[in-house]
């Protein structure tokens, strides 16, 4: 179940992430799709006070939300909306962490995805080693890789 | 539009909504409260309740005051919330004990339900006065609040981090930082945390209107939680900026306490001013939400400072015992910088072609290099691509292909040996010395004695130890020096700097940014009469800057220069001219610094030169010593001049 429900996870971040930039603010999609947000960095006085956000807290569930939280009860299902939200934010750096075999990014990856502290170095080296699978348009490999290495870690 | 006098501050609104809609809103508002503040008050146990209240003179305590942001006055009430739908009792803004009653009523209240009542919109205040007066459940009306409890499952409060970005390095207007709350969970990676963050609302890209609305109030700010990892990104990676982060002695009670405040503020607005009630002060709310006996923004009040840094915040909560350590989180920059400086010169060059032509990566790879210097080469320009990408140098569908192909070579060659990434901590911003700077001292101007005496409100100066500031920089707001002349008996005003802006930002092969400078104010200097005369300066220029040994920089700008006075035979002279100079640290709490300019006027055509030779010596981080030889020539009459000051920060 555990499996099937990561498959899964990791499917629908990919394939919403499929290299294509969104109009959502706050999210990007596909390899590092933060934008400035309309905000004029060429200014000086924009850097004095950073006036950014334009999510108040609440309507929009703190931002985590890439769409509406249906279900009245936390847990997995917020879990993975957290995932879906931090893997479409820091594409790029988790890809970086992954090439490189460690990093911030990929910590949080592996806790959102709740590998055990000991199972990790074997996930990352895994990730490491498949990172051109990982990295492709081929999903379903990512979902895999994870899949397995998750599998292992059990 | 007409103009329309209200009388509540008209808040700004990004979508343009007329102020009179706002005001039927707010009327309906205060009308649906005061109905629902009615409804119940034939309650006998809510009766005794408002007693009770009453009686222990309850709005008086100090967690009322601070849970509705009341600023005491003497006697005197009012809340720096200038939102109404912050307040139960349509008089709250400005009467705490009508407010408290209200909001007690309210608890009862069948007017609401579910997420819209108010104790689930109060839910801070709703539970202080439960546990105050020890409200039995059983007599309030039964209530469910969804999106509270979602938001507190997301959120799981268990500490609290003070969050402290610094300036940007090549952007002095950033030197105010900015300041935000992190709420640590229980998850173990802090980027999986919440940041609360408070910003003005604005949608002006003018630089000019901005600063402008910001200083007076144009702007409305608000709170708002989101995902740490944005606001990560947001510093880190696309604006360049580290990041000090202070863990708080909170307890999770505490923190929890603090995000019910928090929600309690959720889209309320109060009028921002980038100087005062700017973010890092309304910051300060919150740690007293979370515990009431704090008083950290007193400090503020009490003196009656123009404005409020984000380094002061961090002093005051440090000084009520909140922190007791610090982490850094270096900017992508600053990695790249470190990264660059470990690889041989080749090997930084090399990395430097993969980013550029990422089709090199595979070279680098296969190359006969010893296997951590191709990690570290192409760790470097994977990096180097991620920060051209954030310098909007390369489109997206680019950057991805550039990224991705240096990654793919990157990633067969195994995990790091070495911690290249890791980045030695900086002195903290907190251990710099204080903004304000009060000198006194004396010298010679061509064989005349005088004594001088300086003020600086703030910030830093080239001259003063770089420690916790962004090196190379200079920020002088209102520095006003004057000169006694006991020869003649003559007091003047030497100089009055109204601001004196200088960035000057070293280039490498990695990063290339202008260095400039800007600066405005009185000045004294020789005229066609012979006499030392005071007239209006305004002063630009820009240039580049490169490293020299000893953390040094040196430099050449182009500069322009407005010189205004009754004294000059057109009343204003517009020059142009060149200068140039080097400052080095041989040691940490000694700089000197050489520096020369040349300037050519049109109009009453005259020339002007200046050499200086300055030093500085940091005793402690609240004293300097500084010695000053300088000659400078203007209207074809040369004046040297020598100065010893005493400096001490404040």
């Amino acid at each position: 179940m555990k499996r099937a429900l990561l498959a899964v996870a990791i499917t629908v971040v990919t394939a919403a992430s499929a290299f294509a930039a969104s109009g959502k603010a706050n999210t990007g999609c596909g390899l590092g799709t933060v934008l400035w947000k309309g905000r004029a960095d060429s200014s000086v006085f924009s850097q004095a006070l950073q006036a950014t956000t334009n999510q108040t807290f609440g309507t929009q569930t703190f931002g985590i939300t890439s769409g509406t939280l249906e279900c009245g009860t936390p847990g997995k299902v917020v879990q993975n909306e957290r995932l879906n939200h931090f893997v479409r934010a820091n594409m790029d750096n988790l890809a970086r962490d992954i090439a490189q075999g460690r990093g911030e990014s990929l910590d949080a990856f592996a806790e959102l995805l709740q590998v055990p502290a000991d199972k990790r170095p074997g996930f990352y080296a895994a990730l490491q080693s498949n990172f051109a699978s990982v990295f492709t348009s081929e999903n379903v490999v990512v979902a895999e890789v994870i899949d397995n290495a998750v599998a292992l870690a059990n | 539009m007409p103009m329309l006098y209200c009388p509540f501050r008209k808040s700004y609104d990004a979508m343009g909504v007329h102020p009179l809609l706002i005001w039927l809103l707010v009327l309906i508002v205060n009308l649906a409260a005061f109905a629902g503040v009615c409804a119940g008050a034939d309650d006998p146990y809510l009766a005794e309740l408002l007693n009770r209240a009453a009686e222990r003179q309850l709005h008086r305590e100090r967690a009322w005051e601070v849970l509705l942001h009341y600023r005491p006055r003497g006697d005197e009430r009012e809340s720096l919330v200038d939102d109404p739908r912050f307040f139960l009792a349509p008089e709250g803004k400005t009467d705490p004990e009508a407010e408290l009653s209200a909001t007690l009523r309210s608890l009862f209240s069948s007017e609401a339900s579910g997420d819209e009542h108010p104790r689930c919109r109060f839910p801070a205040r709703a539970a202080w006065l439960a546990e105050e007066l020890a409200i039995d459940a059983g007599h309030l009306p039964p209530m469910a609040c969804p999106q509270l409890d979602e938001a507190l499952a997301a959120v799981n409060p268990r500490s609290a981090v003070l969050v402290f970005p610094a300036a940007h390095p090549n952007g002095p207007a950033s030197m105010f930082g900015h300041t935000l709350l992190r709420v640590g969970s229980t998850y173990r990676s802090d980027l999986l945390s919440y940041a609360v963050n408070y910003a003005s609302h604005t949608t002006d890209t003018n630089g000019i209107v901005y600063a402008f609305k910001g200083i007076f109030g144009g702007y409305s700010g608000y709170y708002s939680i989101l995902p740490y990892y944005e606001k990560v990104r947001e510093y880190n990676d696309l604006e360049h900026r580290d990041v000090w982060e202070y863990p708080l002695t909170l307890a999770p009670d505490e923190v929890r306490r603090m995000v019910l405040h928090i929600w309690e503020l959720r889209g309320i607005a109060s009028d921002y001013y980038f100087f005062d009630e700017n973010c890092s002060f309304n910051l300060l709310f919150l740690l007293e939400a979370a515990r009431p006996e704090l008083r950290l923004a007193e400090e503020f009040w009490d003196r009656s400072s123009f404005w409020v840094m984000p380094a002061d915040t961090v002093a005051v909560i440090g000084r009520a015992g909140l922190i007791e350590k610090q982490a850094y989180r270096p900017a992508q920059a600053t990695r790249i910088l470190r990264r660059a400086s470990l690889l041989p010169p080749d090997a930084r060059h090399e990395a430097l072609q993969t980013a550029l032509s990422p089709q090199r990566a595979q070279a680098v790879a296969a190359s006969s290099r010893p296997v951590e210097e191709r990690r570290q080469i192409l760790n470097l320009a994977a990096e180097y691509v991620q920060y051209r990408y954030s310098r909007k140098e390369l489109e997206q569908p680019e950057f991805q292909r550039q990224f991705l192909e240096v990654l793919k070579v990157r990633s067969p060659l195994g995990p790091d040996e070495s911690d290249a990434g890791e980045v030695p901590v900086p002195p903290a911003p907190e251990t710099g010395h204080l903004p304000g700077r009060i000198g006194l001292g004396g010298g010679y101007r061509h064989d005349t004695p005088f004594v001088e005496a300086s003020i600086r409100p703030a910030y830093h100066a080239l001259m003063d130890a770089d420690e916790g500031y962004s090196p190379h920089s200079q920020i002088i707001f209102a520095e006003a020096v004057g000169r006694y002349y006991p020869e003649r008996h003559s007091i003047r005003l030497q100089r009055f700097s109204a601001v004196d802006i200088v960035s000057l930002a070293p280039r490498d092969e990695f990063f290339k940014p202008i260095s400039w400078k800007v600066n405005g104010g009185l000045f004294r200097r020789p005229f066609a009469d012979g006499a030392d005369r005071l007239f209006l300066r305004l002063n630009t220029g820009g240039g580049m800057a490169w490293p020299v040994p000893g953390n040094g920089v040196a430099y050449g700008m182009a500069e322009l220069d407005l010189n205004l006075s009754d004294r000059l035979r057109d009343k204003a002279v517009l020059g142009a001219g060149v200068s140039a100079g080097v400052i080095v640290s041989p040691a940490d709490c000694w700089k000197v610094a050489l520096s020369g300019s040349a300037f050519a006027y049109g109009l009453q055509y005259h020339e002007y030169y200046r050499l200086a030779l300055e030093q500085n010596l940091a005793l402690s981080r609240t004293l300097g010593l500084g010695l000053t030889a300088s000659w400078e020539r203007s209207f074809d009459r040369s004046r040297a001049e020598a100065l010893l000051m005493v400096n001490r920060y404040f």
